[in-house]
């Protein structure tokens, strides 16, 4: 045994001398190695700035302006100031109070107001379910006040039928008025105050939550009120010898029916579905008025997606005729009125190259189309850019339409919208008259 | 949505501040040293509109566009590598780490100690459901984040996956691990506090945290929460990937001429991490050989792979901006009918995603060079041929075994989509590294004999082109003279005696050139003496 061991030595020692040498050499070769990954550098590391000098001045008045939008960002971030805003406009929502906001024109003249839901805020919503008891307040900074209220049900033993009157006091202190018919001079420009009260009463039927009819009656009173206007006269003065019907206001009742059908996937931002809505009223002057006429009005437009949801051609189709009765007028303030964007709290209809109420006339008939594509997308954000034309006519009755009569806007725009809800949109429009432009926080259509 | 994250931020900040208020002097450091907060806002603002309107009013920039040229790394040491950092320490790249090593990524713990249940220090609604920061019962403090409802696995695997392949590449990464518990492991602390999606703080109940389960995936009966622990020392903010931490007299370079910070761009590509975020680092003051340093960390992976916030990743992300004003304007010039890849992409995928766990990731129209991070940092547009040459080299370090053992700390539950995750990686590190090594002379390990310097073509040894017909062209220089030009087939440069005698230097300038292409590749310059390598510089 021992001898073996013995042998065994001799044979391992030689073994572990070689295996020493070779571990040394491998240690001598490792220390010779050369180590990649040391911190030697062609050149000490040193500081140097980011930009060239003159860049650096460049930016320096920028950079000023920065610090603070920074810090209001951290700020909001930090304190949560947009969660608390967002869950603030909810609460608001939730208890009754529905705050908005519209733009008046590309100045950026603001329109805002709110929608008080009486029911909620006396937190009956739910024993009164269907109970309707709301008011509202808009307001148009220096042009414009509305201030109204309706009470009723929304839904009459679990059946589609709803009833509800509503009262309504309405003040325009800025209309401007360019005289009747397709042919009048932008030159000849004025403007009146329209003061309107409104009460009524209407009831109808919801077959289903895209289908609706409600007939209505409604007694209106109206003053108009002459005023100047970029220092030239008024209606009198500037449109004198003139037939213009309503020119120190009525009153008069309306008697109408209209049928509504909605199947856009969104009121604000439509990608798809259509619209129809069509009214049919009958007014007849009160008191000492000589109002009295039928108006037909028909609304509808149409999304198509063409083989994309982010491309969009949406058509519209605008008409009105009112027709005059036994010798009665259509007074000048109720005709069918074309110009500007056609968006709450205007009331002149879509067509962009124009200002706004350019346009008046006993019938009008408008088409408008616009083309459009998504262009950027984040998560729920998006931004469109829409191609659109706008050619419209107004004239005294459909006998009179005639091809050199329409006026046509063409334009282009951006929205963005965030879920379907539209945050900005702004158009810029050219047509004879003219460029015009846009900012405001809905679309036309 | 995004908001969310940087709300749990915050919670973060808010417990860190806490922990830093009993270490007064270590915070007090670590403020001192700070670069300050950069939260998710701020770094929208800073990246999408104010520095994207700067860029066009610097006007070295538009002199290097012009004239082609780019800012060289600042930080490379003179063999063109990374030397270790606050930022970077060479790991996988330098030392093949094992598969164990590779799994358990940065180990501190095994993770939270249930031995007792988890203390809930705060919470933070993150879209549809909460986050939480808890201590266990050694007083170590986690962050737990959890999957979105109907997508059980999607972003606590993606954190912890892409905690470990960070981590592996090089960088400074929290210890995280994927977490079981019961419900009846958690217990609201006292004084917790929670914020909910009405931005206003309240106090924590365990009533309140009970009903804050309800909106977690509770897959066979436990709950699965990625578990990312704080990372010790005072928090000191987040860091730019711009300018240098001026406080801080470590921090020299400005960190866009660092190569490491450069190259998450291109490593954001390859784990599909569209949020590599200025707002998801975080700066911790630690003591090294007794002086207080700042270590830079990322954070917050659970938007790597094919996770986003709340579900699968949306099919622009990684193709597009957050705002990317050049993709904007070809939509406009199209007129809607011009399709961006990731619509094609989509299209192609039948509008689905791949599964609830993986997402939405494949490489199908993936383009290296075209890959976007949600916010446009200079940084990562800045990385050069020789950048990506290295972030490529470092990727291709990780075997297909590599990746599945750091995809394997996921925990998938499905071997189907494990295998995918480790497939589309593999695939994409070889898309990746394919590129950068056809913009470069892919030349690596050099190896100086004394008689003969041997090197490696990385593009041949991966397979990526092949050997026959390539051909390495040197030129031999000494001081400002050309003394030949050898061209051989293999990749071994014979030296004469003469050009290193005494202890004169030799420059030799080595070229690949490729059977499919005309021209020379980029050059990689080796400076030569006879005691070795004394230098080497890829071409940027």
């Amino acid at each position: 045994m021992f001898r073996e061991n013995k042998l065994e030595q001799k044979k391992v020692l030689p073994f572990f001398c070689l295996c020493l040498l070779v571990f040394a050499a491998s240690v001598h070769a490792e220390d010779k190695k050369t180590d990649y990954y040391a911190p030697l550098y062609a050149k000490p590391l040193a500081k140097s700035p980011l930009k060239d000098a003159v860049s650096r001045v460049i930016e320096l008045p920028f950079k000023i302006a920065k610090w603070p939008i920074d810090k209001s960002l951290v700020l909001t971030e930090n304190y949560r100031l947009d969660k608390k805003t967002l869950w603030i406009y909810d609460q608001l929502i939730e208890n009754g109070v529905k705050p908005r906001l519209d733009s008046l024109d590309f100045t950026g003249v603001p329109a805002y107001g709110a929608e008080f839901d009486l029911v909620r805020i006396a937190r009956q919503k739910e024993r009164f379910p269907d109970f309707i008891a709301k008011s509202w307040v808009n307001h148009g900074v220096t042009s414009y006040f509305q201030a109204g209220g309706e009470l009723g049900a929304q839904r009459i033993g679990e059946t589609g039928l709803h009833v509800s009157s509503i009262v309504q006091y309405e003040n325009r202190r800025d209309e401007t008025f360019y005289g009747i018919g397709p042919d009048t001079s932008r030159g000849d420009s004025t403007s009146f105050i329209e003061e309107k009260t409104k009460v009524g009463a209407k009831a109808g039927y919801e077959f289903s939550s895209s289908l609706d009819v409600t007939a209505q009656v409604d007694y209106n009173h109206t003053n108009i009120k002459n005023r100047g206007h970029e220092g030239k006269g008024d209606i009198t003065q500037i449109f004198a010898g003139e037939n213009i019907p309503g020119l120190h206001g009525d009153a008069y009742m309306d008697f109408s029916i209209g049928l509504d059908r909605d199947t856009r996937d969104s009121k604000e931002d439509a990608t798809k579905g259509s619209y129809q809505k069509l009214l049919i009223k009958f007014t007849e002057g009160v008191a000492s008025s000589p109002a009295r006429y039928f108006t037909y009005q028909l609304d509808t437009a149409k999304y198509f997606q063409l083989a994309s949801p982010r491309r969009i051609l949406a058509a519209r189709l605008f008409g009105e005729f009112n027709q005059r009765v036994n010798g009665g007028n259509v007074p000048f303030y109720e005709m069918a009125k074309l110009g500007g964007s056609g968006m709450f709290p205007r009331q002149s209809q879509t067509s962009r190259a124009f200002v706004y109420n350019r346009f008046f006339g006993e019938s009008a008939i408008l088409l408008n189309l616009e083309y459009r594509y998504t262009v950027w997308q984040y998560k729920e954000f998006k931004m469109k850019t829409v191609v659109f034309f706008d050619e419209g006519q107004v004239s005294k009755d459909f006998a009179t339409f005639r091809l050199n009569g329409f006026r046509e806007s063409y334009g282009t725009g951006l929205h963005l919208s965030y879920s379907q809800l539209v945050l900005l949109s702004f158009n810029v429009a050219h047509g004879r008259e003219g460029t015009q432009f846009y900012l405001e926080n809905k679309l036309a259509f | 949505m995004k908001m969310k994250k940087t709300a749990l931020q915050g919670i973060l900040g808010l417990v860190i501040g806490l922990v830093a208020a009993g270490t007064m002097t270590f915070a007090g450091e670590a403020e001192k040293m700070g670069e300050g907060e950069t939260t998710l806002y701020k770094d929208m603002f800073d990246q999408a509109a104010y520095s994207e309107g700067m860029n066009q009013l610097d006007l070295g920039r538009w002199g290097r566009r012009i004239t082609h040229k780019t800012i060289p790394s600042a930080d490379i040491n003179i063999f063109d590598e990374v030397p270790d950092s606050s930022f970077f320490t060479n790991r996988h790249a330098r030392q093949k780490m094992s598969a164990a090593e590779l799994e358990k990524g940065p180990h501190q713990t095994d993770g939270p100690d249930l031995s007792k249940p988890l203390t809930v220090l705060g919470a933070e609604q993150q879209g549809s459901h909460y986050g939480f920061v808890v201590e266990d019962a050694k007083k170590d403090q986690y962050i737990l984040r959890f999957d979105p409802q109907g997508a059980a696995e999607l972003n606590t695997a993606a954190e912890v996956i892409g905690a470990r392949f960070y981590h592996a590449l090089g960088y400074n990464v929290p210890q995280t691990t994927i977490l079981s518990f019961a419900a009846d492991q958690l217990t609201a602390a006292p004084d917790a506090i929670t914020c909910d999606n009405t931005g206003f703080a309240k106090k924590l109940t365990q009533t309140l945290l009970q009903q804050y389960l309800l909106f977690v995936p509770l897959p066979q009966g436990t709950y699965r929460a990625s578990a990312s622990k704080v990372p010790a020392g005072g928090d000191a903010g987040t860091f730019s990937f711009m300018g240098r931490g001026k406080k801080n007299p470590q921090d020299i370079v400005n960190h866009r001429d660092l190569r490491e910070i450069r190259a998450l761009g291109v490593f954001a590509a390859w784990l599909n991490h569209h949020e590599m975020l200025e707002s998801n680092t975080r700066d911790a003051a630690v003591t090294e050989n007794g002086k207080t340093v700042l270590k830079h960390y990322l954070t917050d992976f659970t938007n790597a792979l094919g996770a986003a916030t709340d579900g699968a990743k949306e099919p622009m992300f990684g193709y597009e901006h957050m705002v990317d004003y050049g993709e904007t304007f070809k939509s406009i010039l199209g007129l809607g009918f011009w399709e961006s890849p990731w619509q094609k992409k989509w299209k192609r995928a039948g509008e689905k995603t791949i599964s609830p766990a993986v997402g939405y990731f494949s490489n199908d129209l993936f383009d290296p060079a075209k890959y976007k991070n949600l916010l446009p940092y200079e940084a990562f547009r800045l990385v050069t041929r020789a950048d990506g040459f290295w972030a490529a080299k470092s990727m291709m370090s990780f075997s297909d075994e590599d990746i599945r053992a750091m995809v394997r700390a996921g925990k998938y539950g499905r071997s189907e989509d494990e295998d995918y995750i480790v497939k589309t990686l593999s695939e994409r590190r070889d898309i990746i590294a394919k590129y950068w090594f056809s913009r470069v002379s892919p030349l690596d390990q050099f190896v100086f004999s004394g008689t003969e310097l041997s090197f490696k073509d990385l593009a041949v040894a991966y397979g990526f082109v092949p050997r026959e017909g390539t051909l390495y062209r040197t030129e031999v220089v000494s001081g400002k003279k050309k003394i030949t030009v050898l061209e051989t087939a293999e990749p071994v440069v014979k030296l004469q005696p003469e050009w290193l005698a005494g202890n004169s230097a030799i420059k030799l300038v080595i070229r690949t050139l490729r059977p499919s292409s005309k021209k020379a590749d980029p050059s990689v310059t080796v400076l030569l003496n006879a005691s070795g390598v004394q230098g080497i510089r890829h071409e940027d």
